[in-house]
């Protein structure tokens, strides 16, 4: 599987809940990835505000995660 | 939060509120119960079906309480046993999924285009009329775009031929001015939720003297056509809902428009080649769907709620697919473009600070999301 790295923070090997978070709030075909943190700041929320969306998102069945 | 996607669903307003719970906990008698707590649960049911008929002029004999509109919708076009039905191409999806139904039971079913504002032409349908046709089924306001039909012109041309009429009018009762005999239908859905009151009460308007064959059977609810214990509290939700909705509809609809005639000017303003899908001069006044050209609905949406923002990426009954909307794919939008759609519709409980919040926070989110479009900075990508 391809590794991602944060565009922020140089973070390697994104999870599949980031890479997911990122492809389905931002861009699905986005060439930049976030890690949650600098996700979350650059979304101006908080972190656990995102990980509930993960959840969300998983509860809607999004394939993405 | 801001809630703008009340074509999906409304808020119950607190006096709707107030009206309808003393029937789930003081007033709970069932209305087919002969004693008093039951009668009183009946005589509520007949004042609310009074007050729809006055709202939408029609005898309340003519009004027939269901679970919603989409049982409503279904009831009708599952009643058509052979022959042909005539619809249109932008139907709400429980017509749409019934007419197939139809199909595949070997009912032919013509699906009418529509030009790009979303309008059916009468022309259309008087092409597609064959001997056998035996409904015609058209929605009154669209549910992603907002489109208002020529009901009224259509109902006077099939005045007289044996061909019954149904309109979908499940956004517009409420929100604009809906008499049935000046549409000239036989059977109109609408569905209470839709316009300030509770979920499950969906209703039907069937012309007198238009027989429609039970889909549910059980008891002599409904005078016997619509089995099943009534939903009194929901019953009486929709009779104070449509009263309150149509008493003050006028004003309402100036609020709404001017909601949304600054919505699009606040961010044409800076987003200049945002496309509005509809008729721009024949809509509901508080519905737009726009197209922001390269930047997927969905991806706005969800920005918007991470903001606290609620809208629509299409119609909420379909949002959960990854597929183009069947109603901007009509209009002639590619893929793309109708992914890149957002709904957003203004309710009675919204105010203009709302609204320029919501511009604001569409251009802060659009803006966003191209910026991670472009790959700066030495990104590194390990495969």
């Amino acid at each position: 599987m391809e590794s991602k790295v944060c565009y922020v923070c140089g973070k390697e090997n994104l999870s599949k809940d980031e890479i997911g978070l990122i492809k389905k709030l931002l861009d699905k075909n986005t060439k930049r990835f976030y890690c949650i943190d600098c996700l979350a700041e650059y979304l101006e929320v908080d972190t656990e505000f995102l990980l509930e969306k993960v959840e969300e998102f998983k509860m809607q069945g999004c394939t993405l995660f | 939060m801001i809630y703008a996607d009340n074509a999906a669903t409304t808020k119950v307003s607190d006096s709707v509120l107030g009206k309808m719970l003393p029937f789930l906990q003081e007033q709970y008698g069932n209305a087919s119960s002969q004693y008093s707590l039951g009668v009183k649960a009946k005589r509520a049911v007949e004042q609310a079906r009074q007050q729809v008929a006055v709202a939408i002029g029609a005898e309340p004999s003519e009004i027939v309480f269901t679970s919603g509109g989409s049982e409503s919708n279904s009831w009708v076009i599952f009643s058509v046993s052979k022959g042909h039905v005539i619809t249109s191409s932008i139907e709400h999806h429980s017509v749409l999924n019934s007419c197939h139904s139809l199909e595949r039971k070997g009912i032919d079913v013509t699906y009418l285009p529509v030009d790009s504002k979303g309008r059916v032409s009468l022309n259309s349908i008087k092409e597609a009329i064959r001997s056998d046709t035996k409904l015609v089924s058209i929605i009154l306001a669209n549910n992603e775009i907002g489109t208002i039909q020529p009901i009224a012109e259509i109902g006077e041309y099939l005045r007289g031929r044996s061909i019954l009429f149904h309109t979908d009018a499940v956004q517009a009762v409420g929100h604009i001015p809906v008499i049935v005999k000046e549409l000239g239908v036989d059977f109109l859905t609408a569905s209470s939720h839709k316009f300030n009151g509770a979920k499950g009460t969906g209703i039907l308007y069937k012309r007198n003297g238009v027989s429609l064959p039970p889909l549910i059977f059980g008891g002599e609810q409904e005078r016997g056509v619509r089995a099943g214990t009534e939903n009194i509290a929901g019953i009486v939700a929709a009779g104070y809902a449509i009263t309150e909705s149509v008493t003050d509809m006028i004003p309402m609809a100036e609020k709404l428009s001017a909601f949304v005639r600054t919505t699009i000017r606040g961010i044409r303003a800076k987003i200049p080649n945002i496309i509005i899908n509809g008729d721009e001069n024949n809509r509901l006044p508080g519905m737009v769907n726009i197209v922001f050209d390269g930047v997927r609905g969905e991806s706005l949406m969800h920005l918007l709620d991470l903001n606290g923002i609620c809208v629509s990426t299409s119609s909420a009954c379909s949002s959960e697919k990854d597929e183009p909307s069947h109603v901007l794919t009509a209009l002639g939008l590619n893929e793309q473009q109708a992914k890149s759609a957002i709904r957003i519709s203004y309710g009675r409980h919204n105010n203009m600070d709302e609204v320029e919040t919501i511009v604001a926070t569409i251009y802060n989110a659009y803006n966003k999301i191209l910026a991670t479009r472009n790959q700066t900075k030495g990104e590194l990508e390990i495969t």
